[in-house]
């Protein structure tokens, strides 16, 4: 009896088991069953790799895939961000994201933000370009109108501002500097074998520990971005494609025509408004202070007067802590990335650094 | 055993797993309680459905309501996106869950067993019954909707979530294969509400298990927090049919809600055999 009951209740053991196990290993079989490692290279070999191989190219390869965003930042429950639905900015320093991505060759794209029973579609064909709502049951034509003294090329948006692509380079810019440099040759992204490019700062007064960039070995496109922060072994911030085909899109992706029945809207970006946005004119004036990965932002910053805005300002610093030193008095925010001080006298200064470092900071003007 | 018992006996064994599980489903839609619930069911789509047709149409409602007063087989998708959260989980862990322990509270269990059917047969039967159960429910949920959109809204060409637009016939498809997705995750459950059948002779303690257990899972998703933890758990691949409404339909995605589900059929079909064929009888 005592054997049977044994075998018996090793058949749901070994289900789990099973089950367990592919769940896990996954990851692991498809790393088994794909091309072999990649040959080792240098950070600055793969750079001109990756370099030449965009000039080759002359651009993105057609490809399509999904791209997901996480931020664990640690930040208290932003007021709001529930309220503004899965897609506003505040929204998404919070929680996972997904977007659908399909690229083709020359200016077409779309991009489908996938929600529960909805979904947010941007496709751009040429000159051509719809925004679909179906939430809202809505289509949108947008215009890019440049006028006629406008001297630089179009500002044609590419997928690249929701891929890795432009967070990477910019990450890659400044690097040497004030970090140390490493790359690896063993890791995967989205099924495909990576370069991975590792900056951790040499700056001990800066939160991040190392940020993280996956290179396709192929095609030298950024698939992954990855923060860590101190303390963490789990990135605090995370973009990336989660899955990946350089096989061209079906033509498909790029046209779109308003179903009947839904509302259809004009709305024209005139090249002012684009230079504009590119040069972030009301933005009020940013000013840094520090060197390297201790900068700081400096904003002069105004309590709102809405207030209803005032009340959301006010139940978010409810959790601030707060400090003071011979530059004055504010309250301070630190999240696992970003520390936040607002002070008294009516600045913010933001940076991805340690508290102390912040508030020393805030002294220098 | 001669050749002759060997060729007699799987014939004789199949018809008797019929027999039981043709009397188990007159038994489950002969039942009051249950016609009851899918009665209630089928009325949902027809409330949603008249309530959009007097007030949606007026005013610039947005979405899905206009979507559903725009084509008739959007009620169906909104109707099943209503009740597949909860209510019908809660219909098919009724009958999944009054499975076995149902009959051992009455006391029947020990007759069902004299029969030559063996316990792993009785268990695929009570199993199979409460997924036909489950099956049958989303064909009259969906039914129900697609009729009473037909009578109350324009039929004709259908938008997608991605704007494309596709004729009824393949509407129709997609519909029909949202069932089919809708009933596998259905199935998903009973087999969760069976295992639990087999641990107690209260027929009403595995069904109201089975309820916490899917609020318990309900409120586990909506802690942004345990965001990791929700691929895995059944309510969130429950509402994945609608990926069925986008263009490129997202076929990796749906296979992998497949996979889940039947991972949960697996293990939990086993623990219920598990418990089931080592347990005393004593009722």
């Amino acid at each position: 009896m005592r054997t049977g009951k044994l075998v018996r209740w090793g058949v749901p053991v070994a289900a789990a088991a099973v089950i367990g196990a592919a769940v896990a290993a996954g990851p692991v079989i498809a790393a088994v069953g794909s091309d072999p490692v990649l040959p080792e290279r240098t950070a600055s070999q793969l750079l001109a790799d990756a370099a030449a191989a965009a000039e080759r190219q002359s651009g993105i390869q057609p490809m399509s895939g999904t791209v997901t965003k996480t931020a664990s930042l640690g930040l208290p429950a932003l007021p709001g961000a529930d309220a503004a639905g899965g897609d506003s900015p505040l929204a998404l320093l919070t929680g996972a994201h997904e977007v659908k991505v399909w690229y083709g060759s020359g200016e077409r794209f779309r991009l489908a933000l996938p929600g529960e029973m909805s979904e947010k579609n941007l496709i751009v064909n040429g000159g051509q370009a719809w925004l679909w709502d179906s939430a809202s049951n809505t289509a949108t034509r947008l215009k890019i109108d440049l006028g006629p003294q406008a001297k630089h090329t179009p500002p044609t948006p590419q997928p690249t501002d929701m891929t890795p692509q432009q967070v990477a380079e910019k990450v890659l810019a400044d690097a040497e500097q004030h970090s140390t440099v490493s790359v690896t040759n063993t890791d995967q992204v989205a099924g495909r074998a990576v370069y991975q490019v590792s900056l951790a700062p040499k700056d001990p007064s800066t939160l991040v520990k190392e940020i993280k960039v996956a290179l396709d070995g192929e095609t030298y496109v950024p698939l992954r971005v990855q923060i860590y922060a101190k303390d963490s072994a789990e990135p605090a911030f995370e973009v990336g494609f989660t899955q990946l085909s350089f096989a061209p899109p079906a033509e498909e992706n790029f046209t779109f025509t308003p179903p009947a029945g839904v509302t259809v809207k004009d709305q024209t970006i005139t090249g002012a408004e684009l230079a504009k946005t590119d040069r972030m004119d009301d933005m009020p004036a940013l000013k840094t202070v520090g060197q390297g990965w201790s900068t700081v932002a400096v904003v002069p910053f105004e309590l709102p007067s809405d207030a209803q805005a005032k009340q959301a300002v006010d139940s978010f610093l409810k959790g601030a802590t707060p400090v003071s030193g011979t530059w004055g008095s504010g309250r301070l925010i630190k999240t696992k990335l970003l520390t936040a001080l607002l002070t008294d006298d009516g600045r913010v200064l933001v940076g991805a650094v340690t508290p102390d470092k912040l508030t020393e900071l805030a002294g220098s003007r | 055993m001669s050749t002759a018992e060997a060729l007699v006996l799987p014939a004789t064994r199949t018809s008797v797993t019929w027999r039981l599980l043709r009397s188990e489903l007159a038994l489950t839609f002969r039942r009051p309680r249950n016609l009851v619930m899918m009665a209630i069911l089928a009325a949902v789509p027809i409330i949603i459905g008249v309530v959009i047709r007097l007030v949606g149409s007026e005013g610039d409602a947005g979405g899905m309501i206009a979507q559903t007063a725009g084509n008739s087989l959007m009620l169906t998708v909104v109707s099943l996106f209503v009740l597949v959260p909860l209510l019908m989980p809660v219909a098919v862990a009724v009958v999944a869950g009054d499975a076995i322990a149902g009959e051992a509270g009455t006391g029947t269990l020990r007759y069902l067993l004299t029969a030559p059917a063996g316990r792993g047969r009785l268990l695929a039967v009570k199993y199979l019954n409460a997924v036909l159960f489950g099956l049958a429910l989303t064909l009259t949920v969906a039914t129900a909707a697609l009729l009473t959109g037909l009578v109350l809204f324009p039929a004709g060409d259908v938008t997608l979530l991605s704007g494309t637009t596709i004729s009824l016939g393949e509407g129709l498809l997609r519909v029909l294969a949202m069932v089919g997705y809708v009933a596998a995750g259905m199935a998903a459950l009973a087999a969760v509400a069976v295992a639990l059948s087999t641990f107690t002779e209260v027929a009403i303690g595995a069904i109201a298990a089975t309820v916490v257990l899917i609020i318990v899972t309900q409120v586990l998703r909506a802690i942004p927090q345990l965001d990791w933890l929700a691929p895995y758990l059944l309510p969130t691949r429950w509402t994945g049919f609608d990926g069925l409404l986008r263009d490129p339909v997202p076929m990796s995605e749906i296979w992998q809600s497949l996979l889940a589900f039947g991972a949960y059929i697996v293990l939990f079909c086993s623990l219920a055999w598990a418990r089931f064929t080592g347990k005393d009888i004593t009722s």
